[in-house]
């Protein structure tokens, strides 16, 4: 069994992508347990394709490795998914997750400070009191801009499994977060408790046939969220129905196709990433070859189905070997809900427009990411007529993987996270994405 | 062709157990999604290999089948209810979607006391993985109280409720260990030969796993020392059968230890009272005191 072996510091490798929700911010965190923030520069009003560049705003340690004594377990500090809130006042706020724990972050500037203390001086050290011979009302004085971030909760101990998934709720008052087995519904000022809504821990795990592998809230909706199993299966649940919401109000399924059955029909077939589009009338799922498009009325099959990289198919039992198989792409809707994204390998990423029906393989790379540069596209042979600049299926490089991607709310701005390498594309008026 | 497909199913199962036993000693604690993609493959893979085995391709020694059949005849005279036929073989687990392997006694004669067969096999996985080398037998042994109408219900086990279990774990097994004791085994050998070659395996770890419940029930059924994984007693049909019939059902041993080590696995990830570091350990053990018997591919496994 072959291992690849880390050229790079593993804690550096990026392991979640999130804009927030004006696009101004985005949010990356590691494996090392580290958050960097990057915000865009206003637009510079005097060139016309002038856009704002990201630049790092603000880098913190949000989660530090643990070790569970009574289980002998050590918790990774790998960051798994981070959401923002919605802005409610001048400061931002963000959840960010581990395996077990899930923190809320408060991210605030400072620009002024105020001087002219009557008990202390500059320094910030006590005066004497008989010293003060008049009374002055302090004010504030600008100073360089400095960004803060404070931990404002903790929510802890309320997973047994690993968390996958974080996702608020359109109140702004809730959020939910996702294990193998049960999903969790937290008040974000509530930290010692939250509610169980989804557990689909068998009585006896002996008989474990499926695992949660990601949930989000409906964007509009409060009372529907969706989660995602390991068999492909999506259970659209409303929570006004019951208390523990394990029985779905919608289950959207595909029957398998009989034909492409193999050994490793069940692996591919579970969902690694689930979408609500932002109008909230369809999802988008991934698994490990396909993006499906699912319209939230009809349960019994996608509305669309995109091939990813279907040239694996026939590859399957070496990408077992190797662990590739078990790779968790992620997946993005553009702003309009008319561009799906998601990455492959090679560093390679896939757009599919689902209007026109066109598609595009483009590839995150040093070489390619020159500012300015326009993104090639990119072609993979999988036989046959090879033209040039194809790359090969033979030549792929499997450790180059794009797992996590995010795209502006509003714009054409992508972020592509390849391996401890962030990259972020924005669209120029004469590009060929649009 | 068939060779072909047995080969590639058998690669699969031994790439499978590379990665159940790998997963032990990665950073950040058992992964349950992958395992049980992981369990999938190895149970469709096995699937596979031992249709394939009955369809005619077999290259293992004969000597072990007989041994078998003998000792399923005096199930028969037992008066339990089984017969191969009605396991409905390989079926069995094909049908069940369970992750659980060797669940070879649900159906069939099982069924009136189905309900119960799932209770009892949980206990018996997750009684293993605390104490004895033989996981596999475990699950199969329980299997076996099931099928006997006097044999102690269990109660559903959850692994965190053990301590309960363990009792009435005990309270079964020893009944198992009366008279009718040795038809038990039996009954569990031939069911277990209707499905796979490996039943010869089965037969000898059913009694080691007897031995250790002896021991096991001096004490607190929750705290088994692990000096009670190494049972010492004289296997069914001598010592000597042992490896042999180990090497002709290798892999489906491995599997079995293996299917029985991942809820071993489950029940620690589930991160139940009962289950603490001894877990890892006796499954550790387990493994371990197992594999050296097999052939040495098997030990390749061990040395990942």
């Amino acid at each position: 069994q072959a291992e690849t072996t880390p050229l790079l510091p593993p804690a550096d490798i990026i392991s979640t992508v999130e804009f927030n929700q004006t696009g101004e911010l985005l949010a990356t965190g590691d494996k090392g347990g580290r958050v960097v923030i990057f915000q865009r520069e206003p637009e510079c009003n005097n060139e016309p394709y002038c856009q704002g560049e990201y630049n790092v705003y603000s880098t913190f340690q949000s989660h530090e490795p643990e070790f569970d004594y009574l289980k002998s377990l050590e918790i990774e500090e790998k960051i798994n998914k981070i959401r923002w809130l919605p802005q409610q006042n001048a400061a931002h706020f963000l959840l960010s997750t581990n395996d077990k724990t899930i923190k809320l972050w408060k991210v605030s500037e400072r620009d002024k400070r105020p001087e002219g203390y009557n008990l202390k001086d500059e320094e910030g050290r006590l005066k004497d009191v008989s010293t003060v011979t008049s009374l002055q009302v302090p004010v504030l004085k600008p100073m360089d801009l400095m960004v803060e971030v404070s931990p404002r909760r903790v929510f802890a101990n309320a997973h047994t499994y690993h968390v996958n998934s974080i996702s608020v709720n359109s109140d702004c008052e809730t959020y939910m977060s996702a294990d193998d087995l049960r999903i969790n519904l937290w008040h974000l000022a509530i930290t010692d408790r939250s509610f169980n809504i989804v557990d689909i821990k068998p009585a006896n795990m002996e008989e474990l046939t499926e695992v949660i592998t990601a949930a989000e809230f409906h964007p509009h909706h409060c009372h529907l969220f969706v989660y995602s199993s390991s068999k492909g299966t999506l259970r659209l649940c409303d929570m006004r129905a019951a208390a523990l919401c394990d029985k779905h109000a919608k289950l959207f399924e595909e029957p398998e196709d009989p034909s492409n059955r193999s050994f490793f029909s069940e692996i591919i077939s579970s969902i690694s990433d689930v979408k609500f589009s932002h109008s909230g009338r369809y999802l988008l799922t991934r698994d490990y070859l396909t993006v499906k498009v699912w319209d939230l009325n009809m349960e019994n099959k996608p509305m669309e189905t995109y091939q990813v990289h279907d040239y694996l198919r026939s590859k399957l039992c070496s990408l077992y070997e190797n662990d590739c198989i078990f790779d968790k792409f992620e997946c993005a809707w553009n702003g309009s809900d008319s561009v799906i994204m998601t990455g492959a390998y090679n560093n390679f990423f896939r757009m599919f427009d689902r209007n026109t029906k066109r598609d595009v393989t483009l590839e995150a790379s040093r070489e390619s990411s020159k500012p300015r540069a326009v993104l090639k596209p990119r072609r993979v042979c999988a036989g046959g007529k090879r033209r040039k600049d194809d790359i090969s299926v033979d030549s792929l490089d499997f450790t180059k993987k794009i797992l996590h991607t995010a795209w502006h709310p509003a714009e054409n701005i992508i972020a592509i996270a390849a391996t401890n390498n962030l990259y972020i594309f924005q669209d120029k008026v004469n590009s060929e994405m649009h | 062709m068939n060779m072909e497909y047995k080969v590639e199913a058998h690669r699969i199962m031994s790439i499978s157990l590379g990665k159940i036993y790998n997963s032990r000693v990665q950073r950040g604690g058992i992964k349950l999604h992958k395992n049980l993609l992981v369990s999938l493959v190895l149970r469709s893979a096995r699937q596979v290999y031992l249709s394939d085995y009955y369809g005619g391709v077999c290259v293992r020694s004969p000597h072990a089948g007989g041994v078998e059949w003998g000792e399923g005849d005096q199930m028969d005279s037992d008066g339990s209810r089984s017969t191969p036929d009605e396991h409905g073989g390989e079926s069995a687990l094909v049908s069940d979607d369970s992750v659980r392997i060797p669940e070879v006694s649900v159906n069939g004669p099982a069924a009136a006391v189905e309900g119960q067969d799932i209770e009892d096999l949980a206990p018996g996985s997750d009684y293993n993985c605390q104490q004895s080398p033989q996981e596999d037998v475990g699950s199969v042994k329980t299997a076996v109280s099931a099928k006997r109408p006097d044999a102690s219900p269990s109660p559903s086990l959850s692994p965190g409720a053990a301590d309960a279990e363990g009792e009435n774990q005990e309270g079964s097994g020893s009944a198992e260990t009366g008279g009718p004791g040795s038809g038990s085994e039996h009954c569990v050998s031939r069911s277990e030969n209707s499905q796979q070659g490996s039943a010869e395996v089965t037969a000898t770890c059913c009694t080691r796993k007897r031995g250790a419940e002896r021991s096991a029930s001096a004490g607190s059924p929750v705290k088994r020392p692990k000096a009670t994984a190494v049972p010492a007693l004289p296997p069914v049909g001598g010592e000597g059968e042992g490896p042999e019939d180990m090497d002709t059902g290798n892999v489906s041993s491995l599997i079995t230890i293996f299917g029985s080590s991942f809820s071993g696995l489950l029940s620690k990830e589930g991160a139940q009272p009962a289950t603490d570091s001894e877990d890892s350990d006796s499954g550790k053990i387990c493994c371990e005191q197992m594999l050296p018997n097999l052939n040495p591919w098997s030990t390749a496994i061990v040395a990942f």
